[in-house]
């Protein structure tokens, strides 16, 4: 029987034998030769900028030759940010996922978190960096660094918490019977199974560090005005100023670098990731990148991963392997650990006590006025949002259903459509504001809009994918029967992309509550353009440094937004994925 | 003396064995006799398995010759003979002669094999060129490796009911075996498995590795199991090298054995390549890979084959045969999970048969027959028959009480099967003329047993066929089942459920006392979660939900969640001329 296996093995078409041999042409080397160089010179200035004095106000220089320099800053600050993101998504999902006891409490945190605006954050994260740092510029940045990572964090961090806990029981199991060291778990096994999703994550996420860099970047706080040079604060400077051009500049820099970070980074991660698919097939339509293929061919960098990265993987492996080895199973509960963490817990109670009665006594001294319009204002941005997400609804389905089932137009269609939602839609706001002002229209209609701009898209490439789901055999049912045009989007077409809209919708609606605090409150030529609402409240509260009013806004929020959450929208995933799933 | 038939059935149902054959032992034979055979199968095996062999000889010789022949076979082999030898040498000829042939000549291979000049070991030391595995040699000569004592395994409910998976039982690994555990699926087997590798926590009971227990020492093992668990991101060298970089190997050394793993399973060439690559065959045969590289003492296989298609699964099974005879792995022992029973047949030297709900050992024998071992021979019929009938015993109204609460009856589980199913088995049992074989049933229907099964019991409790000893036979309302049109089954079918069903009638009763003639699914929901772990509970909750479509007794409206009445209920006048809407 094993010649039979043999046998087959010869006429076995193998994939792998017929891949290209690693190139040997010293062209692919020069490039990343050359990127190592500039990496290395753009420390040294980093190093010395960020050392340097204080200087919390920079003049914005708003002529184009400064737009390198700022972009420089601002990629590199969302890069750090991303750094820190995924080194806490790390560390949170993995205690969540593995310690019952912290599970409870952590995941509906995250929840929380991730409802509460960016600006929220702002002031306390801001104080604390420059009191860390008085003298220094790094205490600005790194408040600026930690505003951007507040944006971007939490939805990474689920992502790895859900992938840990979907692992299969089996795969556990052998990693357990063949006594894996939490170190060959984690390499071999946890991130391996989590790598795709947090692939996705990470580039919504950086998305997300791009629509908060306007907010991030230039803010004034009290009587203090922050301001660090970057794209942000060049974007928002010019709006400030009206300039035209300048806006114009800024924004075809910023599409640039987004174009070229999706392709640079995104597609090649991609690409990369589909080694971790979990999957019993090999897909017939896989994700490429040519500068993947340019970087595996790099004969530079193969060679310094066999002198440093493999030798240091292997010791590292056999390290945590011996150790694993002789250590003995732990005795369990001894004495000291057990106290440790029982202070730690009260510890944290008692934190936690503190600020919980220090936010009431805060919040009770708002008064009646005060509450009145918080109440307001989360009923008027409430109206917005769903207003927003209904118009966003009623252009997407037919585009997005139109495009999903005609392969043609999709060719077209979708590469576009990418390009447009990758634009931060804060970017387009000072445009988009002064084309109302010239038409007559304020802030209040303009808002919604704005935050159309923000969240269409979410909706627009769930529906076209839940359209392209629509198995064709259903189709042809009702071309069959002659269902009529208002028959078969009843009857197929809305049922079959319902469960997709609501996730699209899902997201929108998360993304139109955080993004009302740049929607509903905008500095342009000079004035401050504001309307009713919860966003521009805790806006409004920032510049002014009113914290009770800050957090009364922020908890009003996050209330409306889990309370929406676990009253509507899980409910109707409920009934998207017993009632209307296909296959 | 008139207590004494409840006070024997009261210390059956408590499992107090050792008693209850005092007791036996106290009475006459011939009602002893009765006694015993009145008992429910389960506990007739687990009974006679705990009588003193003289008693035991005695009230076999009163018996007919087939249930001679099973309960017989709840002894260990070399009791078996004892048994014989203890019996009155008139009744023991009577047996032999209404003994089938090939059943006699099974019996007497068994028995043989006891003796160390045995024709059937001479055969084995003739036949082959290579040195094969010595046969197993008799348990009382060796150590075991596993050792159970009293393993057990049950889960606590959320209200603090404890539902009882596996049934406290004793169990040992020898060396130079081949161990195939067979059960129904979702009995428990994988468990089982679990619990002797380390893998899961016993609720109570010890797991003994060469006398010491399994939490203080890390036993060598090693599972295949029936995903393949492989990581689809590692090349087949890099899963192979995986658990010797566990265990600190260096580099050199480890792809050295991993290399010779691969070549062993025939998978040479192939090192380079991604799981996702190979067909499901290959990729089981990189598991076995992994498992094999690391030299389990024991190796473990949890339903290795039943991913595969049948062929793959035929030629797999005989390439580890042929490992394992040729001594190329270096395994002391084999102990394979299974649901099918000619693979149990054709690979091991010893099988299990778990019972379920919880499970418990129903059977344990040796397989005498040499290797290669054809399926087609009467001897192997013969064992698969055997086997057939331990596992076909009716177990759905066996009211066995759980250990841990002796006093609350066990909530009656229905089978997994669709009324559809029940339907096509009626008809094909009257097709043969009202009764068949259930080996035959499933060869016709080439089904696995654990397919059949759940089918028969669900016949047999909506009282439409009686099992009797591996035989199905329709009743008198099943065969006007099997006759009817749609409507008219329809209407039997909801007769016989409110009848024998016990959930049927509470869901039946409380939907008729409500005004709105609905309730919310969750009323039962908790009813059931008392009994059942969670997956179970919402399997029964589906199969109700089934049949109460079927029947048209009740329907479920997912947007309320709530279980509402169905039309013809509510006007009992006739059942309405059904569509086919099942």
């Amino acid at each position: 029987m094993i010649g039979n296996i043999s046998r087959t093995t010869r006429s076995f078409h193998v994939p792998w034998a017929v891949l290209p041999r690693p190139s040997r042409s010293v062209i692919f080397d020069l490039p990343v030769f050359a990127f190592g160089l500039a990496l290395l010179y753009s420390f040294v200035i980093i190093a010395h900028y960020w050392s340097g004095p204080l200087t919390p106000r920079v003049a914005i220089d708003l002529s184009p030759r400064a737009l390198p320099v700022y972009t420089f800053y601002s990629v590199l600050r969302i890069f750090v940010a991303y750094l820190l993101s995924l080194a806490f998504t790390l560390i949170y999902g993995y205690i969540a996922a593995y310690n019952p006891r912290a599970e409870r409490f952590m995941v509906p945190l995250l929840d929380i978190l991730q409802s509460i605006p960016v600006l929220s954050f702002l002031p306390g994260v801001m104080l604390a960096m420059v009191a860390l740092f008085p003298r220094r510029q790094l205490g600005v940045e790194l408040g600026a660094i930690l505003l951007i990572f507040t944006g971007q964090v939490w939805n990474m961090a689920f992502s790895f918490y859900s992938s840990l806990k979907s692992i299969p029981t089996e795969m556990r199991e052998a990693a357990r019977l063949y006594r894996f060291n939490w170190w060959q778990a984690f390499t071999q096994m946890e991130l391996p199974y989590s790598v795709i999703g947090l692939v996705w994550n990470s580039m919504m996420s950086v998305a997300g560090g791009w629509f908060f860099l306007m907010a991030c970047e230039m803010f004034v706080l009290g009587k203090r005005d922050f301001r660090l040079p970057g794209l942000g604060s060049y974007l928002q400077t010019a709006a400030s100023a009206g300039n035209g051009k300048a806006i114009t500049w800024g924004l075809l820099t910023m599409v640039v670098v987004i174009v070229l970070t999706d392709q640079l980074v995104w597609r090649p991660l991609i690409a990369w990731a589909q080694k971790f698919k979990f999957e019993n097939v090999e897909a017939v339509d896989v994700p490429r990148s040519p500068v993947l293929t340019f970087l595996r061919h790099s004969r530079i960098l193969s060679a310094l991963s066999n002198k440093t990265t493999a030798p240091l993987g292997e010791a590292l492996a056999l390290h945590f392997a011996r150790r694993h080895d002789q250590s003995k199973p732990p005795a369990r509960g001894s004495a000291i650990r057990v106290w440790f963490v029982r202070i730690l817990g009260i510890a944290a109670a008692g934190v936690v006590g503190y600020a919980l009665v220090k936010s009431v006594v805060l919040i009770a001294g708002l008064g009646v006025s005060g509450l009145k319009s918080i109440l307001l204002g989360a009923a008027a941005t409430f109206l917005r949002v769903n207003v927003a997400l209904l118009i966003g609804a009623i252009w997407t389905i037919p585009v997005g259903v139109a495009i999903g089932t005609h392969p043609k137009l999709a060719r077209v269609a979708q590469p576009l459509a990418q390009i447009a939602a990758s634009v931060p839609a804060t970017a387009l706001f000072p445009l988009v504001l002064l084309a109302l002002i010239h038409v007559g229209g304020g802030l209040g209609i303009g808002s919604i809009l704005l935050l159309l701009l923000g969240t269409q898209w979410y909706i627009l490439f769930n529906v076209i994918a839940g359209a392209t789901a629509i198995p064709a055999d259903l189709q042809e049912v009702c071309h069959i029967f002659g269902f009529s045009r208002i028959e078969r989007w009843r009857k197929l077409i809305l049922p079959a992309i319902f469960p997709y809209l609501l996730t699209g919708l899902v997201t929108a609606s998360g993304g139109a509550w955080n993004a009302s605090i740049v929607a509903e409150y905008f500095h342009l030529q000079g004035k401050i353009f504001s309307t009713t609402g919860l966003g521009a409240l805790i806006s409004h509260a920032t510049d002014d440094g009113n914290s009770q009013l800050l957090l009364t806004a922020t908890i009003a929020m996050a209330l409306v937004v889990v309370t929406v959450n676990r009253l509507l929208w899980r409910r109707l995933y409920r009934l998207a994925s017993t009632r209307y799933r296909l296959g | 003396m008139t207590s004494s038939p409840n006070q024997f059935q009261t210390l059956v149902s408590q499992q107090r064995w050792r008693e209850a054959s005092t007791l036996l032992a106290a009475l006459p034979e011939p009602s002893a006799a009765d006694l015993l055979t009145g008992l429910p199968d389960e506990q007739q095996l687990s009974l006679f398995r705990a009588l003193p062999i003289p008693l035991a000889a005695a009230l076999l010789s009163r018996l007919p010759y087939y249930d001679q022949y099973i309960l017989l076979h709840a002894r260990p082999v070399d009791e078996m003979r004892r048994v014989l030898d203890e019996m009155d040498p008139n009744e023991r000829m009577r047996f032999f002669d209404e003994l089938p042939e090939e059943a006699w000549q099974r019996l007497v291979d068994e028995i043989g094999e006891l003796q160390p000049q045995g024709p059937a070991t001479d055969q084995t030391e003739a036949a082959p060129a290579v040195r094969l595995r010595q046969r197993a040699p008799t348990a009382e000569a060796q150590q075991p490796i596993i050792e159970a004592r009293g393993l057990e395994k049950s889960f606590l409910q959320p209200d603090g009911r404890k539902v009882q998976v596996v049934a406290p039982l004793d169990l040992s690994i020898y060396p130079d075996t081949i161990i195939a555990l067979l059960g129904a699926s979702g009995c428990g087997k994988s468990t089982l498995l679990r619990m002797l590798t380390g893998l899961a926590q016993p609720s109570s009971g010890l797991v003994l590795w060469h006398g010491r227990q399994v939490g203080e020492t890390a036993p060598n093992v090693a599972i295949v199991f029936q995903s393949f668990a492989l990581f689809p991101w590692l090349t087949v060298q890099e899963n192979v090298e995986a658990p010797l970089l566990a265990r600190g190997v260096a580099s050199d050394e480890r792809r050295r054995r991993a290399v010779a793993a691969i070549e062993t399973v025939g998978l040479k060439g192939f090192e380079a390549a991604y799981p996702k690559e190979l067909s499901g065959g290959m990729r089981q045969r990189v598991g076995f890979a992994r498992a094999l590289v690391v030299e389990p003492e024991v190796l473990f296989m949890d339903e290795p084959f039943s991913a595969l298609d049948v062929l793959t699964a035929e030629s797999l099974r005989g390439e580890l045969l042929e490992l394992w005879q040729a001594r190329k792995i270096k395994t002391s022992a084999v102990f394979i999970v299974t649901h099918n029973i000619e693979e149990a047949v054709l690979l091991a030297d010893r099988v299990i048969v778990l019972g379920r709900h919880p499970a418990k050992i129903r059977a344990d024998f040796r397989i005498v027959l040499p290797q290669p071992r054809d399926h087609k021979s009467p001897q192997f019929l013969l064992y698969v028959d055997f086997i057939y009938k331990v596992m076909t015993q009716p177990e759905a109204d066996v009211t066995l009480p759980t250990l841990t609460e002796p006093q609350q009856k066990a909530y009656p589980l229905l089978p997994h099967a669709m009324p559809g199913g029940i339907a096509g088995l009626l008809e094909l049992l009257a097709d043969s003329g009202g009764e068949e074989d259930l080996y035959h049933l499933a060869e016709r229907l080439r089904m696995e047993v654990d397919d059949l099964l759940p089918i028969t019991d669900a016949a047999a409790l909506l009282g439409f066929a009686e099992l009797k000893g591996g035989d199905a036979r329709l009743t008198e309302r099943g065969k006007g089942f099997a006759e009817a049109d749609i409507a008219t089954r329809k209407r039997l079918f909801r007769q016989a459920s409110v009848e024998h069903i016990l959930l049927f009638q509470q869901i039946v009763s409380t939907l008729s006392a409500k005004s709105d003639h609905s309730i919310p699914i969750e009323l039962f929901r908790d009813i059931l979660d008392e009994h059942f772990p969670k997956n179970e509970v919402e399997r029964q909750l589906e199969i109700a939900l089934d049949w109460g479509r079927y029947s048209q007794l009740f329907t479920y409206d997912p947007e309320t969640e709530r279980l509402v009445q169905s039309q013809e209920i509510t006007s009992p006048a006739e059942p309405q001329p059904a569509d086919t809407s099942s």
